[in-house]
């Protein structure tokens, strides 16, 4: 999917707007936490203004490309924030089963017709994965995974 | 004399040469497994090691080191991802070959130069360590400034399309480093109320999210693999033999790249991170074909790979003589030296002798070993990662990164954070800020913020306190070098502008 977009504006915009969004809070803080993050605020304003000017003056990029499916793009950035949310609800273990096997069939559909019997056969690869990774640092690594409401 | 062939006969042994391979393909496992990094390979190994001599566990955690920075190199190479900080320059050059079916060509350079770096890092440390170590000393508040400042010239040539961009990428990425308490004034800043984001963004974090989420939206977005199905590591047609000529036959670059590796690792808490990207920028400065980095240039490679090899013993320097981790690995060497009640100093050279010099050589033992583990191990992950469907290796990756960066911290924030980063990196890719200079800015923010607020909080009485940052010889060097590195990043571009770059490049093309 290609998008005009004029990339010296948009990169200078995104830059004004993560400026504003830590100038906001920086009155509270002291003299001596604020002199170096305000010198660079400072300098990060400057710097996104002069992008918006050369972006009006002589722009570089005019289009943005998205390579491949933007649909399936944003499900699976949604897939990956809804595993990262219900981790703590279900537990490491059991969604991250859920996201594999669900990730799996969805990107799997791309190429070929995901089946049943597909799905069946890599039951036990999935499994195995996840299984192993999960108790090489629950038990080796002595990392506390998120049990949740089952593991 | 004495003590190092006392210090080698007790290293040639079954045990010990048996401990630093087992040392060196834990570190290569762990080490190319993206999230997991060198400090965590060490720290997860560490409790394996309390029942082993002294000797015996430093020469074990020495070989995990070694080969964890040298395993990073294999998923940086691979599938886009450093597995450790320090393989981020890796990435830049060694992607691009593995996606013109060289992968095999950059594994054998990466593991050549790693080998290199790591024997002359051993040399270095044995031959330079008490000079070296005092000229690390001289490092004020003032000249570690100068040191990120230097570090933060890179941002502008590692964003290739736009200088503008690529410190817009920079400063973001300075920001970024100062959420959290401060390091100097103690106060929380930028947490919006939110108590856990106390403790900031860790670097591994949003180097995980910076770097290996994009590249999984793409794979998803494109519905294909890391690399390209059919490609094969083209082992017949590369030798390693031809390709340790074509690096040992023009030496400069690893030579420089291992003497830039050696000067920075000796400063302290620079670390293979900022190694690698200086000996990289280096490398393709200097280069006579410099537009071919970034788009599989072994050169590239080498640089990256010799360099933050040379860095593991390299930043044992301050480690051993003063007790300062030139990395943050070494702070773990630190403990495993006090648990056993050696005290840097001195004494590490005289008294405990070939205790130290027995370390020192083991790490060269284990840079020795990276060629056949590293060889046989690099086919066997090259084998793992082109013979995996992309639907299987999508959630596999994203199933070891959210593993990897939960147990830095045992933080889901940490995770929501990597993902928060990973998106935008994606989106902000499409406009031109690459994801290097935020990481860059990242890793430097903090010591430059420590060394600007220290010199100006010692210069409060000074008329104009910011000239207290050019009050030595050191400082004023550090600041003429920041100067020169930002001049020469911008001479290409104005020689670009008025035209000459083209006719340059003409005539290169004409000639045979």
């Amino acid at each position: 999917m290609i998008l005009r977009l004029n990339t010296d504006i948009a990169a200078g915009t995104v830059g004004l707007v993560f400026a504003a969004v830590l100038w906001l809070p920086r009155e509270e803080i002291g003299r001596l936490s604020i002199i170096f993050p305000r010198a660079i605020l400072v300098l990060l304003c400057l710097i996104a203004v002069a992008l918006i000017v050369k972006g009006v003056i002589r722009p570089g990029g005019r289009q943005v490309e998205i390579t491949g499916s933007p649909r399936r793009l944003f499900t699976v950035i949604a897939g990956f924030f809804l595993w990262w949310g219900l981790v703590e609800v279900l537990g490491f273990l059991v969604t991250t089963l859920v996201a594999f096997f669900a990730l799996t069939w969805y990107l799997a559909r791309v190429e070929t017709r995901v089946t049943w019997q597909r799905l069946l056969k890599w039951t036990p690869v999935i499994l195995g994965l996840v299984i192993v990774f999960y108790l090489t640092f629950k038990e080796v690594l002595n990392v506390r995974l998120p049990t949740g409401l089952f593991f | 004399m004495d003590m190092l062939l006392e210090a080698l006969a007790s290293l040639l042994t079954f045990e010990s040469v048996i401990t630093v391979l087992v040392g060196v393909s834990a570190g290569l496992f762990i080490g190319a497994m993206p999230g997991l990094t060198a400090t965590m390979a060490l720290a997860v190994l560490l409790p394996f090691t309390f029942s082993m001599e002294a000797l015996q566990g430093l020469i074990a955690l020495g070989g995990v080191y070694m080969g964890s920075i040298y395993g990073g190199a294999f998923t940086a190479i691979l599938i886009n991802t450093p597995g450790t900080p320090s393989s981020i320059a890796t990435t830049f050059d060694g992607y691009p070959m593995a996606r013109q079916g060289r992968a095999y060509e950059a594994i054998a350079a990466a593991t050549i130069a790693s080998v290199a770096g790591g024997i002359v890092g051993v040399i270095f440390l044995l031959v330079l360590a008490p000079p070296l170590a005092r000229w690390a000393v001289a490092f004020g508040p003032s000249e570690m400034f100068w040191v990120a400042m230097l570090g933060l010239t890179l941002v502008a040539s590692l964003s290739s399309d736009s200088l503008l961009k690529g410190l817009l990428g920079g400063c973001i990425g300075i920001l970024l480093s100062t959420i959290g308490v401060s390091p100097v004034g103690g106060e929380s800043r930028f947490i919006f109320g939110y108590p856990p984001l106390q403790g900031g963004i860790e670097l591994i974090v949003a180097l995980i999210g910076l770097f290996v989420i994009p590249e999984l939206l793409t794979m998803a977005a494109e519905g294909r693999g890391a690399l390209p199905g059919q490609t094969e590591l083209r082992k017949k047609e590369v030798s390693i033999l031809s390709i340790a000529r074509r690096i040992f036959g023009k030496p400069v670059n690893l030579i420089r790249s291992c003497l830039i590796g050696q000067i920075i690792a000796i400063i302290p808490g620079a670390g293979g991170n900022v190694t690698s990207l200086v000996a990289y920028n280096e490398a393709r400065r200097f280069s006579r074909d410099p537009k071919s980095f970034g788009k599989g240039n072994v050169d590239g490679v080498v640089a990256s790979e010799s360099s933050n090899n040379v860095m593991v013993a390299g930043s044992m320097v301050p480690l051993l003589t003063l007790g300062i981790p030139g990395a943050p690995p070494d702070a773990i060497i630190l403990g495993v030296l006090l648990m056993h009640g050696l005290r840097p100093g001195l004494d590490l050279f005289t008294e405990s002798g070939v205790l130290t010099n027995g370390f020192i050589l083991s790490m060269g033992m284990a840079a020795l070993l990276l060629l056949p583990v590293g060889l046989l191990g690099g086919r066997l992950i090259h084998r793992v990662v082109i013979r995996t469907p992309y639907y299987f290796l999508v959630p596999s990756i994203a199933m070891v990164t959210i593993l990897g960066t939960f147990a830095l911290r045992n933080s889901l924030l940490d995770v929501g954070i990597m993902l928060i980063l990973g998106t935008a990196g994606y989106f902000l890719r499409l406009i031109g800020i690459q994801p290097a200079p935020i990481v860059l800015g990242l890793i430097l923010g903090g010591i430059a913020e420590e060394g600007y607020v220290q010199t100006l909080m010692a210069a409060v009485v000074d008329p104009i306190p910011w000239l207290r940052l050019l009050h030595n010889p050191l400082s004023m060097v550090l600041a003429g070098m920041v100067v020169l590195g930002a001049a020469t990043t911008l001479v290409p571009m104005w020689l670009a502008r008025k035209g000459l770059l083209d006719r340059v490049d003409e005539d290169d093309g004409r000639s045979p």
